[in-house]
């Protein structure tokens, strides 16, 4: 071993480095930006969900509780009759209610009170507050109740999913979708810079090919391998791993496709700002890990800050994490406005990321 | 525009940012003759023949090739383009890779014929990752000129490949040539310069000189085409 030569390899590193200005700027702001976004996310003013109190009872203590919760910083309340409750569920208004029943004060008075908790149930994580802000709503039962202790037992039932889904059940459906999205767009994005690199891509601007013939053909090409892919992780999602599934496999199929063929168009795009392989590699985290984190598969979008609810809001990956959900915890078909809204804006995504692929790629040869 | 002149190039001048890679370059090339384009390494051969064939646009000045003025979709299929490195695709065989350059060319039928030019008919099936540098250059050949081009336009074919090869690939050129296809072969080497019909010499993004080898000769004073170049490149910077 010699320190002189190991020096010269250390030295040549850091030198090149020097001249990498992008290299530079992702080491060090990549870290800051995603951590932030994290730090944000799981400490910024959190948006508190929207919760329906449906007070039935005509006693002093169902009031109590839900003046109680109306004052809880863990949920933001309405008044709703509780016949409305799961049309609200279905229309996104509410994550959840809750129904004092009319016997309420009696029950509390007997000593134990059984509240209805409604979720809709499609998010993992979204009840949590719901119950939080009951719990401590039920705290201030004692006082009117002067010396008993009162047992709660809320009776929660779920719109979708429920007690018989486990974790994997709530993000397997997001995760099918975006283990293709991640593949597609890391292989698809590497293929075009090997283009460019290996100097084919000048043959092909000089032969009669379109721009636009490229980048379809690249498009179909991809796609062929995406769905085989797409194929392959839902057979195993579905038939290995048993996720839950309440709609119907060719939706849901297509749906991955929708979004495999976004992720080549993407890759393709994002081709165009990078030089090199080792540059393509870099853009791995600054796309897709913000898209990750704020595209509802972990943290439910809407108990997200608001500013990040906006940014979530112009994610194509919000759109297709909330479509694969709807299709597959809540049994959506496209007879759904919401499916058809998550759907549309991937498709619409797809055309654009076309348009200005074709675009960038005569831009740069001009 | 006279009809006679495979490329014509007028006036024409290319910069990079705040490098001039080509300043006010006129030449001509007749149909069906080997056009040699001579200079030192970033006298701006290439950013030339990137303009002959329409992928980049001049600044000022006009490109005409087959009788259209470039950049122009339409001549593309009668032009065939030899980039400096064998750009093809390592992971497909010899074959695949022509067969490709023939379909976006919409010329299919002359793979075999091309393959059999280069001599690579019995190595089809070979990947190109697997070839030697002297085979993927012939590989890359025969992409540029399997759809028959009227014009082939080559950006230092004979770099890095061994005397013999480089022998066979003017013989190559000299048969196309005899077929009526135009050629544009650019060079740093002085001793390919007698194999050409016609000469440009290029320096700095300026043209020297232009015409046979013999006149080449008699304009820089000296037997030797190299001295001759050195001559005038001395002429031209004082």
């Amino acid at each position: 071993m010699s320190g002189h030569r190991i020096a010269a390899i250390t030295r040549r590193l850091l030198q090149g480095f020097r001249r990498d200005r992008r290299t530079l700027a992702l080491l060090f702001v990549a870290p800051i930006v995603i951590l932030g976004l994290l730090g944000y996310l799981m400490r910024g003013s959190s948006s508190a969900p929207q919760v329906g109190i449906a007070n039935q009872d005509p006693g002093a203590l169902g009031t109590v509780v839900a003046s109680a919760l109306r004052h809880s910083s863990h949920i933001k309340t309405t008044d709703i009759n509780a016949s409305d409750g799961d049309a609200k569920l279905k229309d996104g208004s509410l994550v959840a209610y809750i129904v004092l029943p009319a016997d309420f004060t009696q029950q509390a008075q007997a000593g134990n009170v059984v509240p209805e908790v409604h979720l809709e149930g499609s998010q993992p994580g979204e009840d949590t507050p719901v119950i939080q802000a009951l719990q401590q709503a039920m705290i201030s039962l004692a006082s009117g109740v002067a010396g008993r202790s009162v047992s709660f037992q809320p009776h929660i039932t779920y719109l979708y999913g429920g007690s018989n889904y486990d974790t994997l059940d709530y993000f397997g459906a997001a995760f099918v979708g975006l283990v293709v999205f991640f593949l597609v767009f890391v292989i698809t994005i590497v293929s075009f810079l090997n283009e460019r690199s290996q100097g084919t891509l000048e043959r092909l601007m000089a032969s009669p090919l379109r721009r636009g013939e490229i980048v379809v053909g690249y498009m179909l090409g991809f796609t062929v391998l995406a769905l085989v892919q797409a194929a392959e992780v839902l057979i195993f999602a579905l038939a290995i791993l048993r996720i839950h599934n309440e709609g119907s496999v060719l939706l849901i199929f297509g749906m991955e496709a929708l979004m495999a063929i976004a992720a080549v168009n993407l890759g393709i795009f994002l081709s165009m700002f990078a030089r090199s392989e080792f540059q393509a590699v870099q853009f791995i985290p600054l796309v897709v890990v913000p898209q990750v984190l704020l595209s509802g598969i972990i943290f439910p979008v809407s108990s997200e800050p608001t500013l990040l609810q906006w940014v979530s809001n112009v994610l194509p990956l919000t759109y297709a994490v909330n479509g694969m959900r709807d299709i597959m915890v809540k049994g959506a078909d496209l007879t759904w406005a919401s499916l058809e809204l998550d759907a549309g804006v991937v498709l619409g995504f797809c055309v654009l990321l076309i348009v200005a692929g074709t675009a960038t790629l005569r831009r740069r040869l001009g | 525009m006279s009809e006679q002149y495979a490329v014509s190039v007028e006036d024409v001048s290319k910069s990079f940012g705040g490098f001039k890679a080509l300043n006010g370059v006129t030449l001509r090339v007749r149909q069906g003759e080997i056009y040699g384009l001579l200079g030192p390494n970033g006298a701006g051969k290439t950013t030339l023949i990137r303009l002959i064939c329409g992928l980049l646009e001049a600044h000022a000045g006009n490109v005409t090739v087959l009788g259209q003025r470039m950049p122009n979709v339409g001549v593309l299929r009668h032009i065939g383009y030899m980039t400096q490195q064998a750009a093809l695709y390592p992971a497909l065989s010899v074959e695949e890779n022509v067969r490709f350059f023939a379909a976006i060319n919409g010329a299919e039928a002359g793979v075999k014929e091309a393959l059999e030019l280069v001599q690579l008919f019995d190595r089809r099936r070979s990947v190109v990752a697997t070839l030697s540098g002297g085979m993927r250059q012939r590989c890359s050949l025969a992409c540029a000129l399997v759809h028959r081009p009227e014009l082939l336009l080559l950006d230092e074919p004979t770099v890095g490949i061994d005397p013999q090869l480089r022998v066979q690939f003017w013989e190559y050129f000299r048969n196309m040539a005899a077929a009526g296809t135009t050629m544009v072969v650019s060079s740093h080497v002085m001793d390919e310069a007698d194999r050409c019909q016609r000469l440009g010499l290029i320096q700095y993004g300026r043209l020297l000189a232009e015409g046979t080898p013999a006149e080449i000769r008699v304009q820089g004073g000296s037997q030797n085409l190299e001295e001759a170049f050195l001559a005038l490149a001395g002429r031209k910077e004082s």
